[in-house]
């Protein structure tokens, strides 16, 4: 994977100064009765200071896996990471920090937004005490200061009498109103990366496009990162500059927003962004991809999309993909980019145009079938 | 908002008055006349018990009460179990009901007898034991009249192919054109690719003009007043609901009195036309689901009428639903909870053909098997339990659940919202074949813009139990008329980036049901209003539903006029920080 990374420095040595995070062949394993499941299977990425990054994945993906192990929240055991893995944040490797280390790195340098903000409120206590008492403890203020700033939050993401609102429990709160506790929470102590974990999926369209120009509203003010988790590539085009689409615990494809958006050159980013309804596909069908994401544990041995894939050959099913340059700065995991396989990738690209310019007609392709 | 108030929703012709369910000052007598009635019963055979035990002492009654008991106890369970949907079996259980009674009197009157030989105890105790003869007497009536005591004229239940319901025995798909040589079963079976519906579209390698002449039969737009002179039988909604409300009283105190009213659905007008797909969409909590219920009267309705072609539903004898609901089915939002974990596939989609009284095992499976095919997936599932699916696979099964029935309406409540997007397409696609192949009408509910842009025909918004807006695709997604429909629109993420632009933010969350605003019940968080510096007509007068522009488009708001492009761009604009102007909100 080393070839697709131009500058990428050797293992074991921090980055350049301005790469905030560089993940380096992230694995992750669940070691479970049935056998283990490799949830991030190398996965590389690096953000600069202040950058977005969208990760992109159906569930199951390791969309969320990846974040954690970078977070070092998941339980070892069941959960192991690789040997060779390396996250290093500003100038460290977070892997092999001490735990003691870790702890006043999380919450302070990094945060973290977590989907369904019920649950990851605590409901015995107040909202206010929930972030006054992260300031107390990474900040090393009083108690009383702690408070003012966990009202200065509120105050910040938009919550009306946040003096009020901080008394209250978060069982009191809207979704809207928590998912902004969440934000509020996570901002509370000036982190350097924030970490979005499909922050705005449990809210409705309204409330969902408040907290996303909140978000961003907030980036652009503190200058801090911003990985969003995401399956919604909506929700993406409009929040992020670059972006890598997961599928199966594998990077699949990286560019900026525009290149993987417009012009996909993976075929699941391809079928994804096809089976987007919109208006010009009225009255034709959507191009599904056919099947279901594979068993973790019956991964396919060579590509792991092949089985779904419409463009797949002999080559797909003898030969393991590596990410390939696909010009223009961005990788794709799909032997369509190996030079002889230039035929076949110009009529895949165009036949994405095709579908995405009107819908794929009724043409009787067997693609109704679900479980092939 | 009635439907006087409304003129553009015809008057539906109503095909033929069922059976009124008897009001509920009789339904309650009645429940009370039988509660004493079995109080009576009961202390009757205490009473004889004792007599009984007088004469014969107790260890002589152990066995023959066992004799009378158990039996009781059987019939009972039968009863319950049984009566509903066979009569045949309701016939032999009076006939048993009877035989018991005989049996336990029978068996009285000889003890007392061979005790007490003189005439006169015995007739005594005959005196005694008539009131439990007349009982079972009464319930043999009971039955044979099918509880209809008070009702005046004895009226037959709605039969199924009365009430247009395809019969249960007919195959699932309809419109299959001439079968040709190469697609008997077996064949199908046998290319597992093409196997579900080779029978509705066509075998693979000859197909392109087949497949051509399909086309034309997936209008992108049916709008109702076209489609209307096209076909006599579309002319008349197969759904009309007019100024339906379904409320829910909030418990509360030490009383546990009723101290708030949830209005989760106030007021609702609109017709679905036949092979229409007509959408609701909204926030969470603003009524969709609930409509959607109570529109196939899966929750009674508070007020109001739906009619479903031509039978009023609201008032219907609940038997008189049973042939109709066969009619109206509903796919579930979640997959995972929708499905009873502990029954097999086969059940789960053999329970509704068994309530409808398809009582032959090896026809309800053979249905069952065709339904999954239909749904694109294999007969052998049949045998497994749901766990064994993925989220897709169990969405299918939902919809193969409703299916089975051979409905020709269908409530879609979110049938995607819980998959993941590759998935969400092949469930549209699936629902957009069955509709052509089946000829299905579509309730779809969702709150996903951009799906029911791509699948209805026609769109209401709803908005804290009313509908804000109502027109087709087109209509309200190039002309939204009502500021909460903007605002909704302009809240999609779109996932083409040359698409972007900046937003309408809606200040605040949307308010209680429980305590909806005054007036219009969008001017708290009304963008226009703002803009037009606060009328009080927003805060006073509720606005009604009226036709604004084209026929069938229909809006709610007294500004509607005042919304252009250039309104709309001015608002965006100016909208301050949506930090500040979430604070302001307050």
């Amino acid at each position: 994977m080393t070839e697709t990374s131009t500058e990428r420095p050797v293992a074991g040595a921090p980055p350049r100064d301005d790469i905030l995070l560089d993940v380096r062949n992230l694995k992750t394993y669940f070691r479970v009765m049935d056998g283990v499941v490799p949830a991030v299977d190398g996965v590389n990425f690096s953000l600069g200071k202040g950058h977005t990054l969208g990760i992109v994945g159906e569930s199951g993906s390791g969309k969320s896996v990846t974040a954690l192990t970078v977070m070092r929240l998941l339980d070892i055991p069941p959960a192991e990471i690789g040997e060779d893995s390396e996250a290093w944040f500003d100038g460290r490797d977070l892997l092999k920090l001490p735990e003691s280390d870790m702890r006043r790195i999380r919450g302070n340098d990094i945060a973290m937004i977590f989907q369904e903000p019920l649950t990851s409120l605590n409901p015995v206590f107040t909202v206010g005490d929930q972030i006054a008492e992260q300031v107390e403890l990474h900040m090393k203020v009083k108690a009383r200061e702690a408070r003012d700033r966990a009202v200065e939050m509120l105050r910040l993401v938009g919550i009306p009498s946040p003096e009020r609102r901080a008394k209250q429990y978060p069982h009191e709160l809207s979704g809207g109103m928590r998912q902004r506790v969440m934000i509020g929470m996570a901002l509370s102590c000036e982190p350097k990366l924030l970490i979005a974990d499909e922050p705005t999926t449990a809210l409705d369209v309204t409330v969902q496009a408040q907290i996303l120009e909140l978000l961003k509203a907030i980036q652009e003010r503190t200058g801090a990162a911003l990985i969003l988790i995401t399956h919604d590539l909506g929700v993406v085009a409009e929040m992020v500059d670059n972006v890598i689409v997961m599928y199966a615990g594998q990077v699949v494809e990286q560019g900026t927003v525009d290149q993987v958006l417009l012009e996909p050159r993976m075929p699941y980013t391809m079928g994804l962004i096809e089976s987007i309804p919109t208006v010009e596909k009225r009255g034709g069908r959507l191009s599904a991809i056919s099947g279901v994401v594979p068993s973790p544990f019956h991964l396919p041995p060579h590509c792991r999309f092949e089985p779904r894939c419409p463009y797949r050959w002999e080559t797909c099913r003898t030969v393991t993909p590596e990410l390939y340059n696909a010009g223009d700065g961005r990788v794709a995991r799909c032997h369509l980019h190996l030079v002889e396989a230039t035929a076949r990738r110009e009529a895949a690209i165009a036949q994405h145009r095709q579908n995405m310019a009107m819908g794929r007609r009724f043409t009787g392709a067997p693609d109704r079938l679900g479980d092939r | 908002m009635t439907a006087a108030a409304t003129p553009s929703v015809a008057e539906p012709t109503v095909k033929r008055k069922l059976r009124r369910r008897p009001p509920a000052a009789i339904r309650n007598g009645r429940a009370l006349m039988i509660a004493i009635a079995g109080y009576v019963a009961a202390g009757l055979f205490i009473l004889l018990l004792g007599l009984v035990i007088g004469a014969r002492g107790v260890s002589g009654i152990i066995l023959p009460a066992l004799a009378v008991v158990v039996p009781i106890v059987v019939l009972c369970i039968l009863t319950v179990r049984l009566t509903r949907t066979r009569q045949v079996w309701a016939l032999a259980l009076v006939v048993g009901w009877a035989a018991v009674v005989a049996v336990a009197v029978g068996f009285l009157i000889a003890t007392m007898a061979s005790r007490q030989p003189d005439a006169n105890a015995t007739f005594f105790a005959q005196l005694l034991l008539t009131p439990p003869f007349f009982l079972a007497v009464a319930s043999a009536w009971h039955f044979l009249r099918g509880a209809r005591w008070f009702n005046g004229e004895w009226e037959h239940p709605l039969k199924a192919d009365e009430s247009g319901a395809r019969p249960i025995s007919a195959p699932l798909v309809v419109s299959a054109p001439p079968a040709p040589a190469d697609s008997v079963p077996s064949a199908a079976h046998a290319t597992a690719g093409t196997a579900p519906l080779a029978a509705a579209g066509a075998p693979a390698a000859p197909v392109a003009p087949g497949m051509d002449g399909h086309e034309p039969e997936i209008r992108p737009i049916v709008a109702p007043e076209v489609a209307a002179p096209a076909s006599a039988e579309a002319g008349r909604p197969l759904v009309s609901v007019q100024g339906l409300k379904k409320h829910f009283p909030i418990y509360g105190g030490v009383l546990r009195r009723q101290i708030g009213t949830v209005y989760a659905v106030d007021g609702v007008d609109f017709d679905i036309m036949p092979g229409e797909t007509f959408s609701l969409v909204g926030e969470s909590g603003c009524g969709k689901t609930t409509l959607g219920r109570t529109v196939i009267q899966l929750t009674p309705s508070t007020d109001g009428r739906v009619v479903f072609d031509g039978y009023e539903l609201a008032d219907v004898d609940p038997e008189d639903m049973r042939p109709l609901r066969r009619r109206m089915q509903i796919i579930f939002q979640d997959p995972f909870g929708s499905l009873n974990p502990r029954m097999p596939i086969s059940d789960i989609i053999g329970e509704g053909l068994l309530a409808q009284g398809l009582t032959d095992r090896q026809a309800r499976d053979k249905r069952t098997e065709d339904a999954l095919e239909l749904v694109g997936l294999r007969r052998e599932y049949t045998r497994r339990y749901p766990h064994e699916f993925s989220g897709g696979q169990r969405q299918r099964i939902g919809v193969a659940r409703a299916l089975a029935l051979g409905p020709d309406f269908i409530v879609a409540d979110e049938p995607v919202s819980a998959l993941d997007v590759s998935i969400q397409s092949q469930v549209l696609n699936l629902l957009l074949d069955l509709k052509r192949d089946l000829k299905l009408t579509y309730l779809f509910i969702s709150h996903n813009l951009s799906v029911v842009q791509y699948f209805s025909d026609r769109v209401a918004v709803m908005y804290l139990g009313k509908i804000a807006e109502i027109g087709t695709v087109d209509q309200l997604y190039a002309d939204p008329r009502h500021p909460y429909t903007v605002a909704l629109l302009s809240a999609i993420p779109e996932a083409d980036p040359r698409r972007r632009r900046k937003r309408l933010v809606l200040k605040g969350d949307v308010p209680s049901p429980a305590a909806p605003p005054s007036g219009c019940r969008f001017h708290t968080r009304c963008w226009l209003r703002e803009r037009l510096g606060n009328p009080e007509r927003c805060t006073t007068e509720d606005p009604a539903l009226r036709t604004f522009g084209e026929e069938g488009h229909r809006v709610a708001c007294h500004f509607a006029e005042d919304i252009s492009q250039t309104t709309v761009e001015q608002a965006t604009a100016e909208a301050p920080a949506v930090v500040a102007a979430a604070v302001e909100g307050e």
